[in-house]
């Protein structure tokens, strides 16, 4: 209970912080919404033309929601650490009975719940927007928990940006500069044929890379018939890893 | 004596800095330890390292063990130039730090002892500097502490709000809760602590009570006369005896008992010398520290002066003792 208690006390306060910030609530939202709109709407490349966007609209699905996924655990978390270290508040912690591992869990569950409703909004968009279409199969069910590892995992990268950036302003310099390349290059928007040869392997060393298949193996139908075994079971070792990095990278002292 | 910490040999080097340099330390249970200094000179650190929020080389024992493995909820801290999330109000930070305890002092009772009923259910940052420190204040004081480390806990506090906060903190100690602060205020200082340290260059060169300490290191009690005759006055006060050191208009007589006064404001007015005002300092903590630390203030007011007079007008020296 005692544990219960300091997390929820956390995850709480991060909430209404979060919340009370109008401006990050509505970019947080509007980047995602931004990109579906540009992508999804205005770029409306015919799947027989090759190139970019060359793919039925639901094939984009994994990546629209990685921006989510991705961008705002790495960014919040990190700045979140950067905010927290600038006001002495981890001085203050290191002395109350919270620990690193509670800390972490508590804002990972904050934006656990800020990332699934931003993705809720995206997949909405897209399907409104666009000419893509979900199939509902039991399958679908298992978006939850390939966003709720995606976001454990770039919360913990975002611990350790946090803790390795000296100020907000390099936190998210060093989190756009890393997802970036992360969101384009791993399976989400290029396919892996349209990328040179010598590439491939790296797309496979992206965290992402196992989030995007996953994630079109149950809402993209040509890919319903593809197992997702694999993905859920290596974005599982890495959601770990990188919770258990962050989790050590949070500062406690000076 | 019952020690709540023991520190002995406290180093720490930031780079080429010595911020810590074998320090020892013993503060009894239910003891006010005040830590002065000038900026840098340590103070923070050596919160830091008795709380364990920083590695340094040395033995401490907070309540027998090492500061890291304290039990949490005996231990309370307000860090230095500490912030709290901004965008919650007093009430729900109060709360929040409450909620990191397995219990925690009702919110109520903690936002009206530091005086921020009225300003409960503002946000953090709307509130005034000194509302913002004592809501620091108040998240330090969440846990019930059994040992209390305050690292300047009166800054920007106004004077009404920062005598409130002496009060609590001086129920506290009555209480028996040991309570260590930092502060540049000698004014708090020497109203609190039971004993002062005063740390210069990472050592801590002198430590006592307050009255030990101003016995020890703050010099002699001082009568300063502004007089437009200020050879004349230096004249007659020294053939009555005083020790006299005199400016353009103004003159110092070194080592004035109360008693003195009277006799020094006889000698002016016997000599009729007018002068426009007669200053009686005390010692007091500050000048402890000016003297220790070597440093030296320019345009202050005089420090601790007990008895200002007026001008030559003044009553009889009787009716001054």
């Amino acid at each position: 209970m005692s544990r219960l208690r300091r997390i929820r006390a956390e995850s709480v306060a991060a909430a209404r912080s979060f919340l009370r910030r109008r401006t990050a609530v509505f970019f947080t939202f509007f980047f995602p919404v931004i990109l579906v709109v540009i992508f999804g709407a205005l770029v409306r490349t015919q799947p027989t033309d090759g190139g970019l966007f060359a793919e039925p609209a639901a094939y984009y699905i994994p990546g629209y929601l990685a921006t989510v996924v991705l961008f705002t655990p790495l960014s919040r978390v990190g700045s979140e650490i950067a905010r927290h270290r600038d006001d002495n508040r981890f001085e203050k912690l290191a002395t109350t009975p919270l620990s690193r591992s509670e800390w972490l869990i508590a804002h990972t569950l904050v934006n656990v719940v800020i990332i699934g409703v931003a993705s809720a909004l995206i997949l909405g968009l897209v399907l409104v927007l666009t000419d893509a279409t979900v199939p509902v199969t039991p399958r679908l069910a298992m978006l939850v928990p390939f966003t709720v590892l995606g976001v454990i995992l770039f919360c913990g990268f975002g611990a350790i940006l946090g803790r390795l950036a000296d100020s907000q302003d390099g936190v998210i310099a060093a989190s756009n500069t890393i997802a970036l390349p992360l969101l384009f290059l791993s399976d989400t928007f290029i396919r892996l044929d349209q990328l040179p040869g010598w590439f491939a392997p790296l797309v496979e060393l992206s965290p992402l890379t196992y989030y995007a298949r996953g994630v079109r193996a149950v809402t993209y139908e040509p890919a319903l018939g593809d197992s997702f075994g694999v993905e859920l079971a290596v974005l599982s070792v890495l959601a770990l890893v990188f919770f258990v990095g962050g989790a050590l990278a949070i500062p406690r002292t000076d | 004596m019952n020690e709540a910490v023991v520190a002995s040999g406290i180093t720490k080097r930031y780079g080429e800095t010595q911020a810590l340099d074998g320090v020892d330390l013993q503060v009894a249970t239910g003891e006010v330890f005040g830590l002065i200094g000038p900026n840098g000179a340590g103070k923070t650190t050596l919160v830091r390292a008795l709380t364990g929020t920083t590695p340094v080389d040395g033995d401490i024992r907070v309540q027998g063990v090492s500061p890291t493995d304290v039990r949490t909820d005996a231990i309370g801290l307000l860090p230095q130039s500490f912030s709290p999330p901004a965008r919650l109000t007093a009430r729900e930070l109060i709360g929040y730090y409450g909620g990191l305890y397995d219990s925690a002092r009702d919110t109520d009772a903690l936002l009206a002892d530091v005086g921020l009923a009225d300003a409960a259910d503002q946000w953090y940052e709307t509130l005034s500097g000194g509302q913002q420190r004592r809501v620091c204040v108040a998240i330090a004081l969440v846990n019930d502490p059994e040992i209390l480390f305050l690292d300047e806990p009166t800054t920007g506090i106004d004077p009404a709000g920062r005598r409130s906060l002496w009060g609590l903190l001086e129920s506290l100690a009555k209480s028996g809760t040991t309570i260590v602060l930092t502060s540049h205020s000698m004014a708090e200082v020497e109203r609190l602590a039971d004993r002062v340290g005063l740390l210069r260059a990472g050592q801590l060169i002198a430590v006592g009570t307050p009255e030990t300490l101003i016995a020890d290191h703050g010099g002699p009690s001082r009568l300063v006369c502004e007089t437009p005759a200020a050879a004349l006055a230096e004249s007659a006060l020294r053939e009555a005896g005083f020790s006299v050191a005199s400016g353009e208009d103004e003159l110092v007589v070194d080592d004035v008992s109360p008693v003195d006064i009277g006799r020094a404001v006889d000698v002016l007015a016997a000599n009729d010398i007018e002068y426009d005002s007669l200053t009686w300092t005390e010692p007091t903590l500050e000048d402890v520290y000016l003297r220790l630390t070597g440093e030296t203030f320019a345009g202050a007011d005089t420090p601790g002066a007990s008895v200002v007079a007026g001008t030559s007008e003044l009553p009889p020296a009787e009716s001054i003792q």
